[in-house]
């Protein structure tokens, strides 16, 4: 085999990889453009030493489930994880706050009668699955 | 003369003793008022803990429940919610009646219930029957949340799996308020069907009739946290 073949060869086995390599990594950014289900980059799950760790779990101190409230507004008491997203939802407000300390306190609308609210938190250590709670509170006008 | 002089003295004497005895009784009557005023005073304390007290058992005793109505008979009702039943007393003198007309209420009669509607009661229980000081007729709303396992485009409908493995399907209407978290900002931004992907979280709001079939639904709000924000 002549010299200019093997180089020629070489060359085009190396400009083939280097190809290969750049259509894997575009197709990628391509599938998570289109919006699949796409897992956890594995590296992070692979960095992510949850050995020992346990997580703050969703305390929610106020209000209670099935309480009567004479006021349109309440407060959320309570502790979730540093740093967590937390969201609250009811049919008439969406809460979304990222819990910068343990302890939360955030103030919220009731519409007059029941209202059903979700609180769900969605931990920053992505590899934890969120915490729910579910409460149902009553706004009864003291004036009914 | 002599004696008519001790005579008159004798009745001066007299005259001067139920006198002073008078002025020595005009305090002994403040003496004894008082007293009256301090008494009034402990009973209107009395009264007030007492009405305190029994405002504070009421609060303890209030409960409110919710549900479908399933029988309206005389004064009484039957709500139905997840299969529990609970029985609901009218006291003509006590009730009243509400429709919530989104922040509004207007007062109706009772005779307006009708079965299927929504109530929500609240007043004291007492042998599982609560007897209603205020009902209202309202919408019955379900919060929940999941990941998007399908979105339908043709029909403008998606599918949710919830964490306790329920399957909803929500029907996104034009009147479907639909937000999307920014994952830089965490502020909400409005947006439309085609922003929905497989594998997002969604928190949905919508509304429950009881009638609906295959946990089919027409979403009020939607909420959708983008998958990117997992996997920043």
């Amino acid at each position: 085999m002549k010299k200019e073949t093997i180089i020629a060869v070489f060359f085009g086995l190396l400009f083939g990889g280097v190809v290969a390599v750049f259509i894997s990594l575009k197709s990628r950014d391509i599938e998570l453009a289109k919006n699949k289900v796409i897992a956890p980059p594995e590296e992070k799950v692979l960095s992510a030493n949850l050995t020992g760790t346990e997580m703050q779990p969703l305390v929610l101190t106020e209000p209670s489930n099935d309480a009567i409230f004479e006021k349109n507004t309440i407060r959320f008491k309570g502790t979730a994880a540093k740093d967590s997203l937390i969201i609250i939802q009811s049919p008439i407000k969406d809460l979304v706050v990222k819990n910068t300390q343990e302890k939360f306190d955030f103030e919220f609308p009731l519409a007059l009668g029941e209202n059903s609210i979700k609180i769900v938190v969605y931990p920053k250590e992505k590899q934890f699955r969120p915490q729910e709670k579910f409460i149902k509170v009553y706004f009864i006008d003291s004036e009914l | 003369m002599k004696k008519i002089f001790l005579f008159i003295y004798f009745i001066i004497c007299l005259f001067g003793y139920f006198a002073v005895n008078a002025i020595a009784q005009t305090p002994s009557i403040d003496a004894t008022s008082s007293p009256t005023i301090a008494v009034d005073k402990d009973i209107q304390q009395l009264k007030d803990k007492i009405a305190n007290k029994v405002s504070e058992i009421r609060k303890q005793n209030n409960r409110a429940i919710s549900g479908f109505v399933t029988n309206v008979d005389g004064n009484t009702m039957k709500l139905s919610t997840d299969g529990e039943v609970n029985q609901v007393k009218f006291d003509d003198s006590l009730t009243k009646v509400f429709k919530v007309l989104g922040t509004t209420k207007k007062e109706i009669k009772k005779e307006d219930i009708s079965k299927n509607d929504y109530a929500i009661a609240s007043g004291v229980v007492s042998d599982n029957i609560i007897t209603a000081n205020v009902v209202l007729i309202d919408e019955n709303f379900v919060v929940d949340s999941g990941k998007i396992t399908e979105i339908n485009k043709e029909s403008y409908n998606i599918k949710v799996l919830t964490t306790d493995k329920s399957t909803y399907s929500l029907d996104i209407e034009t009147t479907t308020k639909q937000y999307m978290v920014n994952i830089k900002t965490l502020l909400l931004e409005t947006i439309g069907f085609s922003k929905l992907k497989e594998g997002d979280t969604v928190h949905f709001v919508v509304k429950k009739t009881g009638l609906e079939k295959d946990n089919n639904y027409s979403a009020t709000k939607i909420l959708i946290v983008p998958q990117e924000y997992f996997i920043k």
